[in-house]
């Protein structure tokens, strides 16, 4: 039973962390735009396929996919800011609250996601991309993990490490942050706000692109794997909407969740764990589990 | 807007009750069929509406509820062996119920963690009616007998449309009254400022309970209404594809108003039916339709079809 608790801990881990990615890339659009991502996963799904068509069609190798990946889901998250949201934020109607309209505009771009992936032929099977990484099998004791699952990790790591220097160190980092504090401030000393936003939006959906690619070759890709976003939603509840590190614990928890109650209750139980968890969190503690006392958003 | 309805108001719904009892007479049982669709889709919209147009809260819980109303008018029935004109009530007093149980967690978050909340909520729900299979029939659905009003079966587009449409002339006068009432102008105070509206004496908590309960029931109301036009339901019926149609029917209408949500209900609930019998072989551009049309409503009509058709006249009256 022990090795199979072990198991279960080291691959929700390794799922955990592409979860975290997704996470993260919904609480900076979030931080920055207050907008919740509902497309988010959409760009998760559409990562994954854009993986498969540079792997399938143009014959791309592994590491070129990535990029091209996220490079063109960041131009198409950038685009959707620029073009819809900009729109959609200076066409406010009295009485209507402009952010039911934004989050409202997030649910149908991912409708168009969806469609437009469903529109390309074979995309209506369920289908699986080629591990990016082979080799033996690693063992520790009884836990076995596959090359590919270290990969997984490592390149989670990196990109949140990159992450974390970029918002840090960077002068466009801080200047993001400063957007995502106070955008009326930042714009008085000279920050692009607006460039800040279309560059948040494309980050973030370069970074579900990457985890898209990660999780079609774990488990598998379909046009309806958007639904995915519910985990990272879950794992950016744990942290509050506001913590980064809060999400990848977060992210990392809800995998490790996920492999024990598929072990412990059943496997039908897995998809509700994560509904679960935000009930659970948002009527408790929506500060999230890491998160000081509430701290009020300006009115 | 403000006062009480007027009787002329009421007029339209009493031509509906009548159309209702005429148009069964010589109407094709597959327009009966889009009719009752459309009835059953515009009491779930105008309870979304009151609850995201009036009251200006996100929630996505709206499906569960609906839910709960289809399920529970079924086995209340099947199970207890309660009469129909009981077990209608009783569900959609049950998914009132429930809203009221929801709604107190939920009247302290706000926007977007509403929404987040009511979406788990919603998902969760769906995942109930298909796992807990000894009682919902789980993925293979649950086969319902024709439901029996007062000795007459119903269960066909046929003899329930006289029903469903006398159904949805109650909720448009219950809805008129409630908007134009004390509640309602609470509502609009409420969406337009939480701090301006407690200010002025308003319980702001209490208002967002009880109108997220009376959305609730709204809902629980339309799941009766598909048990008497259908003979199967399943949990794919309640899943997210379909929130994603109210909430667009409530959008591209017009938010906050009774002519726009129907207005709303009519173009969305027949776009379906349009693309599957002039383009059958469009129907795949369906999903990248409906997103498309709620990206360019939020960019283009932030008042919605029927708000832009007001303003546009109010506008060439002003002019002139």
């Amino acid at each position: 039973m022990l090795e199979l608790v072990l198991q279960s801990v080291a691959s929700g881990i390794v799922t955990g962390c592409v979860y975290a990615l997704i996470a993260l890339s919904v609480v900076i659009i979030y931080k920055s735009t207050d907008v919740i991502n509902f497309a988010g996963g959409e760009i998760v799904m559409l990562g994954g396929y854009l993986g498969m068509m540079g792997l399938v069609y143009l014959q791309f190798p592994y590491t070129l996919v990535f990029v091209y990946a996220a490079a063109c889901t960041f131009v198409v998250g950038a685009f959707f800011d620029r073009v819809v949201l900009t729109k959609v934020l200076g066409r406010a109607v009295p009485g209507q609250s402009i952010l039911v309209a934004m989050v409202i505009a997030t649910v149908g771009l991912s409708y168009v996601l969806k469609g437009s992936v469903r529109l390309f032929p074979y995309t209506e099977d369920v289908r699986r991309l080629p591990p990016f990484l082979s080799g033996e099998p690693v063992f520790f004791g009884t836990v076995v993990l596959q090359p590919q699952d270290f990969a997984i990790v490592g390149i989670c790591t990196f990109l949140m490490l990159v992450l974390w220097a970029f918002f840090s160190l960077s002068m466009t980092g801080k200047a993001l942050r400063a957007t995502s504090q106070n955008p009326r401030a930042a714009a008085l000393v000279g920050v692009p706000v607006r460039t800040m936003r279309m560059t948040v939006w494309g980050i973030a959906s370069g970074l579900s692109a990457v985890a898209g690619i990660l999780l079609s070759s774990k488990l598998t890709m379909s046009p309806d794997m958007g639904v995915i976003v519910i985990l990272a939603f879950a794992a950016a509840a744990i942290g509050g909407f506001a913590s980064l590190p809060g999400c990848i614990v977060g992210g990392i928890i809800l995998g490790v969740i996920q492999n024990l109650v598929g072990l412990f209750v059943s496997s039908r139980a897995i998809s509700v764990a994560p509904f679960l968890v935000i009930m659970l969190i948002l009527a408790l503690r929506p500060q999230g589990l890491f998160g000081g006392a509430v701290m009020a958003k300006k009115v | 807007m403000h006062g009480t309805p007027r009787l002329t108001r009421l007029l339209p719904l009493l031509a509906l009750v009548l159309l209702g009892a005429l148009l069964p007479l010589f109407v094709p049982q597959y327009y009966l069929y889009i009719g009752n669709m459309l009835m059953m889709y515009a009491v779930l919209a105008l309870g979304l509406d009151l609850l995201l147009g009036w009251a200006g809260q996100f929630a996505f819980a709206h499906i569960a509820f609906f839910g709960v109303g289809a399920y529970g008018t079924v086995l209340l029935q099947s199970r207890l062996g309660l009469p129909f004109v009981v077990s209608m009530p009783l569900a959609a007093l049950l998914a009132g119920l429930l809203g009221l149980l929801i709604a107190f967690p939920a009247a302290r978050l706000r926007a977007v963690y509403l929404a987040l909340a009511t979406f788990a909520f919603a998902e969760g729900a769906q995942w109930l009616f298909n796992a807990w299979d000894t009682v919902t029939g789980g993925a293979d659905g649950l086969r319902i007998k024709a439901p029996l009003l007062f000795g007459r079966a119903l269960g066909d587009d046929l003899r329930a449309f006289p029903f469903i449409a006398l159904i949805l002339a109650l909720v448009v006068a219950a809805t008129m009254y409630l908007t134009t009432s004390r509640l309602g102008r609470a509502l609009c105070a409420i969406r337009d400022s939480e701090h301006a509206a407690a200010a002025s004496g308003i319980d702001v908590r209490m208002t967002k309970v009880i109108v997220f309960a009376l959305s609730a029931c709204y809902a629980g109301i339309a799941g009766g209404m598909l048990t008497t036009f259908q003979s199967f339901i399943h949990p794919e019926s309640f899943g997210f594809a379909q929130v994603v149609l109210m909430l667009s029917m409530v959008v591209v209408g017009g938010l906050g108003s009774l002519a726009g949500t129907l207005v709303g209900v009519l173009a969305l609930g027949l776009l379906p039916e349009v693309l599957r019998t002039t383009m059958r072989s469009l129907l795949i551009w369906q999903e990248l339709v409906y997103g498309l049309i709620l990206v360019l409503a939020m960019m283009y009509m932030p008042r919605g079809l029927w708000g832009t058709f007001v303003r546009g006249k109010a506008g060439r009256k002003t002019s002139r």
